[in-house]
């Protein structure tokens, strides 16, 4: 899966998660950058990524990532490890 | 009530209880929430507009959604996070309701779990389905 794929898979997650049909995710998104991204839409985004990629998050893991760049970049070395 | 801490919780763990709905409960939820759409308390209306009898509010049968997590499953440690909930058949006093839910994901890093209920009357037939996220609360 190239990180284009994951990219795109992970816009429709977060426009589902905050009910924004044309919310747009760039690599510097993060929880300054989008309001309602509190403590519980952020165990639901890792949720649903989770399930849509058949994948897991170690919470060391999720407490190093500062943007959605650095979350697509471990994506992408567990989905293609 | 059920302590279920979170290193207990496995995939398909399951629940449920019963609970019959009576008056006094529909009496009590005009008070608590001033809902007085009649199609709640004026039985002609309720017929009028096709059904039975007069209707039971949705968020009173789906107050057991609460009980669910909160006593059973997984009980004592358990914060509700999130309820999506469906109806498909209303429900009338005297109804005798069965609840039960099964764990249906795990997010191990923010200890949360999610699960997925569904209620359903006497003759069996599902009034109505949820999808529920809750946190475990046991260090």
């Amino acid at each position: 899966m190239t990180r284009e794929e994951i990219f795109n898979g992970v816009q429709e997650i977060f426009r589902d998660i905050f009910d924004e049909d044309d919310l747009v995710i760039e690599d510097s998104t993060n929880s300054d950058t989008i309001e309602d991204w509190d403590s519980l839409n952020h165990i639901n985004l890792v949720s649903a990524i989770e399930k849509e990629f058949k994948i897991r998050f170690a919470l060391g893991e999720l407490q190093e990532l500062k943007d959605v760049g650095a979350m697509i970049d471990l994506m992408l070395t567990k989905i293609n490890s | 009530m059920n302590e279920y801490r979170f290193a207990e919780i496995e995939l398909g763990l399951e629940a449920s209880f019963s609970r019959t709905i009576t008056s006094e409960m529909m009496t009590q939820f005009l008070a608590l929430s001033g809902d007085c759409n009649p199609l709640h308390i004026d039985s002609s209306y309720a017929q009028e507009k096709g059904f039975e009898d007069r209707v039971v509010y949705g968020l009173l049968s789906s107050t057991f959604y609460s009980t669910l997590v909160g006593v059973y499953l997984p009980g004592k440690y358990c914060i509700l996070q999130g309820i999506d909930i469906q109806f498909s058949k209303p429900v009338f006093v005297g109804d005798q309701l069965s609840i039960q839910g099964k764990v249906s994901y795990i997010n191990e890093a923010y200890q949360q779990v999610e699960i997925k209920a569904f209620i359903t009357n006497q003759a069996g037939i599902k009034v109505s389905k949820a999808k529920i996220k809750v946190g475990v609360i046991d260090d």
